[in-house]
């Protein structure tokens, strides 16, 4: 008999199959079918892209040269645009408004073919240490409401270059998907004066069925209401409501945990497909800083979601979340 | 200039990004070929292949679980729910958790070997209707099950598998699923402050501005959502107002055939084949419950809403909640307009 989960966040249900677990070799794996081509985020081909935001580069070296070791661009193919008013307006019943914010791309690393898993500490730090330069810039801007910093990885993760780089939206609104995780650990608050996901972590850290990985700061875990198999979540185990805000001496325990999250998922899998996304407090607005508390959260791309996962919002799993630990932490 | 839109019905947002538009026939011919087809079991001939026959369409003098069907239900080979147990509810902790009960079934769709429901005709396709309300009105039966999703994936991309036999699936759930009671809570919230349904409201401003609209036919109009996921999206919605796909009467199950064929080869022609995800959503079992239900048959209206897979799914789509959607659903209804079936 499977199982259905409710998360107690979001408060949706997911369906564990722990009747037929899926084992590691039991998903059908997609080759990254790159197309190849000129490399815009490559070394010397730095006028390909639109002018450079920030990075971290070589003493003596001018912007938009090589000799960087990170590089933050705006997007070519910006899917929201940073300049003009939100100038919300009414369709009959449909209601709309510009799309406003920004779109940047952080080019991790000179190397083509380096995945976080590749890189040394130190580089992977930098990375971190950027995404929070650039989200607390953002939010200077009194018109963002939210930022989202996630990473496609290999075609299947909806990745159309090949050279590892995360984005970076600012948003004029707080979007679905957070607002109802917000919402949720507000209620729960309200009633237990707890974090909901400090609670999370206490009760992982007893039970240990679900841990995959711990370090000073941070704990890495497949969540008991994962919606992929596999699903990874990586949490600071201090209360801290804002990813960027985070004491920059967390910052190398957060780059081992990332590295180690990706090599560990590529031992079980041969070059799989990821996302991963970071989950923080709204910026710009009154939040409830008790009751959020910032995470990542990384899936590797092993199923497909179909007409059931839309109908309904309701995940299937069929992997349990016990037993992807256990693979993962082997 | 990109814009942002809002489903009037749940609230979702979507970005327009017209900054990174492509026309619309430059989204066809992409359709990527998944591994190799597997040995069909859904054939006529081969029915002990799949467990027992739940429903069928069959003319009287032919065996159940032999060949002569026209139509068959049997339950999923791998099913997520299952129809034995008990529910369990229970708490471990901060989680709770219950035992999967439930139904999974197939509806396999024809007993020839068509990959497409498109190329199925009319009659057989309302013939799938009938079978889906047919089992819905079966599955309500079971006090402990609340909502049927009845769906179809179409094609590897789209979760169809590496079996290319027609076919669709549903799934009856003991929870009410939270996509669903986000539409019902949105369409309630309209009806409580406008008393009018909100998708009759819709239904109005398309057919009146007629930009996304794509066919409208006898009873049914298709037309590509104002605030649309991905391109090409599809909604099929009965013109007269009912919250009950089962309630359909069966001199239109012919009428809506008509229409998803239509609307079906239209996505077939004029985007090669591409892979697709539809889903029927209608009013949940209405259960005795305290407060609840009350205007149900006033404010929700069921409807198909069919989902070409031609773009991905990306990390920012998971973690927001948002949609990045590349093409206009006006310049998508105008090309599906202008296909010629």
């Amino acid at each position: 008999m499977s199982e259905l989960r409710r998360d107690p966040v979001g408060g949706r249900w997911v369906i564990v199959d722990t009747d037929h677990p899926s084992k590691p070799e039991d998903f059908e794996h997609e080759p990254h079918g790159w197309r190849g081509g000129v490399c815009p985020f490559c070394y010397g081909n730095e006028s390909l892209t639109p002018t450079e935001i920030d990075s971290f580069r070589d003493p003596n070296t001018a912007p938009n040269t090589s000799g960087w070791q990170v590089r933050v661009v705006p997007n070519k193919f910006p899917a929201l645009q940073i300049e003009g008013d939100l100038d919300r307006r009414g369709i009959g019943i449909y209601d709309m408004s510009n799309g406003i914010g920004a779109h940047e791309i952080l080019v991790e690393t000179p190397y083509h073919h380096k995945d976080l898993s590749d890189l040394l500490n130190e580089e992977v730090e930098k990375i971190l240490t950027m995404c929070c330069r650039r989200s607390a810039d953002l939010v200077k801007d009194k018109r963002f409401k939210y930022i989202m910093i996630f990473k496609n990885f290999g075609p299947a993760a909806g990745a159309s270059l090949e050279h590892p780089h995360t984005q970076i939206i600012a948003l004029p609104l707080i979007p679905k998907n957070p607002m109802e995780e917000i919402k949720g650990a507000q209620n729960y608050f309200e009633y237990r004066e707890r974090c909901v996901f400090c609670d999370i972590i206490r009760q992982e850290l007893q039970e240990k069925k679900r841990i995959i990985f711990e370090n000073k700061h941070f704990l890495s875990f497949c969540p008991s209401v994962s919606r992929f198999p596999f699903e990874i979540w990586i949490m600071p185990k201090k209360h801290q409501s804002y990813f960027y805000n985070m004491p920059p001496d967390e910052i190398p325990g957060l780059a081992v945990i990332l590295k180690d999250t990706v090599t560990r998922v590529k031992k079980v899998f041969a070059n799989p497909a990821y996302n991963f996304m970071v989950h923080s407090s709204p910026a710009n607005t009154d939040t409830v800083l008790e009751s959020y508390h910032w995470h990542i959260e990384f899936m590797p791309k092993l199923t497909r979601v179909a007409g059931f996962e839309w109908g309904t919002g309701f995940y299937i799993v069929p992997t349990p979340p016990e037993l992807a630990a256990t693979y993962l932490r082997a | 200039m990109p814009e942002l839109r809002k489903d009037p019905i749940i609230g979702r947002w979507v970005i327009i990004a017209t900054e990174r538009a492509k026309r619309p026939d430059q989204f066809g011919g992409q359709a990527e070929e998944g591994p190799a087809e597997k040995p069909c079991p859904f054939c006529e001939g081969k029915e002990s292949e799949t467990p027992k026959e739940i429903y069928s369409i069959r003319p009287k003098n032919t065996p159940k679980n032999g060949p002569g069907w026209e139509l068959r239900v049997v339950s999923s080979v791998a099913p997520l729910l299952m129809v034995e147990g008990d529910l369990d509810r229970q708490g471990q902790g901060l989680y709770d958790l219950m035992n999967g009960v439930g139904a999974h079934e197939v509806v396999i769709e024809t007993n020839q070997h068509i990959g497409n429901m498109a190329d199925l005709s009319d009659e057989q396709i309302s013939k799938v209707i009938t079978c889906y309300i047919d089992r819905i009105v079966d599955l309500e039966k079971d006090q402990r099950l609340k909502y049927v999703l009845v769906f179809k994936n179409h094609g590897w991309i789209a979760g169809g598998g590496r079996i290319k036999h027609s076919r669709s699936q549903l799934i009856a759930t003991p929870v009410n699923p939270k996509r669903v009671k986000e539409e019902l809570a949105g369409a309630h919230q309209y009806f409580q402050y406008h008393e009018r349904c909100i998708f009759c409201d819709l239904i109005k401003q398309e057919l009146e501005s007629k930009d996304r609209l794509i066919l409208e036919i006898d009873g049914f109009l298709a037309i590509t959502p104002f605030a649309t996921r991905f391109p090409f999206e599809v909604w099929i919605l009965p013109k007269k107002h009912s919250c009950d796909f089962t309630a359909l009467d069966p001199s239109m199950r012919l009428d809506l055939g008509r229409v998803i064929k239509k609307v079906l080869m239209k996505l077939k022609k004029g985007l090669n084949d591409p892979p697709y995800n539809y889903i029927l959503h209608t009013a949940p079992f209405r259960r005795a419950k305290e407060g609840y239900w009350k205007t149900i048959d006033q404010d929700y209206h069921w409807h198909i809403e069919i989902m070409p897979r031609l773009t991905r799914v990306a990390g920012f789509e998971w973690g927001t909640g948002f949609y990045i959607c590349p093409l206009t659903p006006e310049a998508a209804a105008k090309f599906l307009r202008e296909v010629e079936v």
